[in-house]
């Protein structure tokens, strides 16, 4: 069955204040997923 | 003195420019090539498709940039490659024809000593018959002109559902094989947020159609994801949000003909149906452009660069699913005939879809193509530049940078609708963007705690910086290299 958005998630989804800490928190982990590197797939153990 | 040159002025063109400029003495040549005479920021077209950004805003003319930071600007499209030169010319080179106002139809040859093929993919309308952005009532958003053409569209039916006219929307992908599903994905829910605003909501009906098996596939075979405490596939998270917007979907379907207001296609299970609308944002097809190469003697020698896009070093060997691998999947984008020939960003051929391939009883294959977005388009382009940058100044070939898509993380920030306070966005970050099976054998691919998705306000305010910082790293702005691809 198809999930459905609780109505505490939602006010959690729309509350700016939470919200600012959740923009502080996501554009970290973004650039920590970004800055984080790449490289290549076929050397051993990369 | 070396000169490169660089196909093409959009996200992995771009990219490449600059960096190259930044870091090589004014004594290389650094030649961009590219029919478009303004730089967009492609991912804001979806705002500019709802009216809620103007074309203008996301978008700058390159000239003077090019002009002011030393970089070359042709504004001309290739049309051919002679990798060795040709009877008359030793050098290899490019046969590009003029666009701009003062040079249109004049001819060009222009020679390199390092080639970079940025070109991205040929939208490729015709591949659906009827499917032409702004007639039969579909759009495209995939240029800022079909985002300006698609908003007309729009907001005309909001005039008329104003007055009472129930209407019929449909929003996902126009060919069976089409990618970008990502764009369409945002495009939906920013049009179901501005009938919402425009309280007309109640008078239309909107369905999602695409060629994915399963909703959040993504042309990604989807993931699994954290969501909070949660851990969920992303079908789940997209079927939560779909439901929660009363948004309807019809799945494994490849759209083969548009006609006024109806769009027909065949299904998974066989079927040929079709379904009327009032409006539709349908994505085409990518395809490569077509570019033809010769060698010295004017022979055809088009297979040792093309394969619909540029060849470059994936393992193209056939086999089936079960035995493609991350190896498969390039890591420097050097032509493996032409070693001073890259090609980043979505002019690469990919070695094989990501999604899981699917045919239809009747033999139509109906699954999405393998994505490149933004990000790895970038990351692409940067490395690419870097490993010219060392061959240059080293003298010699150097390919000590790699990045398989294997190997990379990419974040999809989807606008989910537009307004500072009103806004919402579905952030989305996976690890690889091509699932390692092997190396996360217990999670669908992709590495947990990178893969990951959250909804709310914070992710239009997201994508919002990222529409900024953007714009300001593309125009060269002070430090602007400072900000990652
Ligand atoms: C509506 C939409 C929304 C998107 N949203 C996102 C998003 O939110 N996040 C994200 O990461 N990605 C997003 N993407 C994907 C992203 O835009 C692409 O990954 C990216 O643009 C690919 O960059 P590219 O440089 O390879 O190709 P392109 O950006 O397509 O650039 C190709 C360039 O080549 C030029 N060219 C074409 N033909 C020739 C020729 N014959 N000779 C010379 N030059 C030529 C073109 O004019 C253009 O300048 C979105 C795409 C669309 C369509």
């Amino acid at each position: 069955m198809t999930r459905r958005i609780s109505n505490f998630k939602r006010f959690v989804m729309m509350n700016p204040i939470i919200q600012f800490f959740k923009f502080i928190f996501l554009s970290i982990k973004v650039l920590l997923i970004v800055a984080g590197g790449h490289g290549g797939t076929r050397e051993t153990g990369y | 003195m070396s000169k490169i040159v660089i196909l093409g002025a959009g996200i992995s063109g771009h990219v490449a420019a600059s960096h190259l400029r930044r870091k090589l003495d004014k004594i290389h040549e650094v030649v961009v090539v590219s029919p478009n005479s303004n730089y967009q920021w492609i991912p804001s077209n979806i705002w500019v498709g709802v009216g809620r950004m103007k074309s203008k805003d996301i978008l700058f003319p390159l000239a003077p940039l090019y002009k002011k930071k030393g970089i070359g600007f042709k504004q001309a499209k290739v049309t051919s490659f002679f990798p060795e030169g040709d009877s008359e010319t030793e050098k290899p080179f490019v046969m590009a024809e003029y666009v701009s106002e003062e040079k249109r139809g004049e001819t060009e040859k222009i020679t390199y000593d390092y080639l970079i093929n940025a070109t991205g993919p040929k939208l490729n309308f015709e591949a659906t018959e009827g499917l032409n952005p702004g007639t039969n009532k579909a759009y495209s958003v995939c240029t800022y002109t079909h985002a300006d053409h698609a908003w007309q569209g729009l907001s005309a039916l909001i005039e008329e559902m104003k007055r009472g006219k129930e209407a019929r929307i449909v929003i996902g992908t126009g060919h069976a094989k089409a990618t970008c599903q990502g764009a369409a994905f945002e495009y939906i829910l920013n049009v179901e947020q501005e009938l919402r605003r425009q309280k007309v909501r109640d008078k239309a009906k909107i369905t999602w159609i695409s060629n994915e098996y399963q909703l959040g596939d993504f042309g990604m075979d989807g993931m699994l994801l954290s969501y909070g405490s949660n851990i969920m596939k992303s079908h789940e998270m997209v079927e939560m949000v779909f439901e929660d917007r009363g948004i309807e979907w019809i799945l494994g379907s490849g759209v083969n003909k548009i006609e006024d207001g109806i769009a027909h296609y065949e299904n998974l299970d066989g079927e040929h149906k079709n379904i009327e609308f009032d409006f539709a944002m349908l994505i085409p097809s990518f395809s490569g452009h077509g570019f033809k190469a010769f060698d010295k003697s004017n022979q055809d020698i088009t297979e040792k660069l093309f394969k619909g896009f540029m060849l470059v070093d994936s393992d193209y060997t056939p086999k089936p699913y079960e035995e493609w691998t991350v190896q498969d999947w390039p890591e420097t984008y050097q032509n493996p005939n032409y070693k001073n020939i890259f090609a980043p960003g979505i002019a690469f051929a990919p070695p094989h879809s990501i999604s899981k391939p699917r045919k239809s009883p009747n033999g139509t294959e109906i699954f999405p193509a393998p994505p490149r977005t933004g990000m790895p388009s970038g990351i692409t382009a940067k490395l690419v530049a870097d490993n010219i940058i060392d061959s240059i100044k080293q003298q010699k070939e150097s390919l000590d940078h790699k990045g398989s898509m294997g190997n990379m993380g990419a974040a999809c920030i989807a606008s989910a609708g537009f307004g500072m306070t009103k806004g919402s966005g579905i952030s989305i970050t996976t690890f690889p963007i091509v699932p390692d099976y092997k190396k996360y054998p217990d999670t669908m691919g992709r590495k947990l705690g990178k893969t990951f998705g959250e909804i709310g306000l914070a992710g239009h305010w997201l994508k919002l910086a990222l529409h900024y910082a953007f714009i300001y790293k593309a125009k060269m702005r002070p430090f602007w290299y400072l900000i990652p691809e």
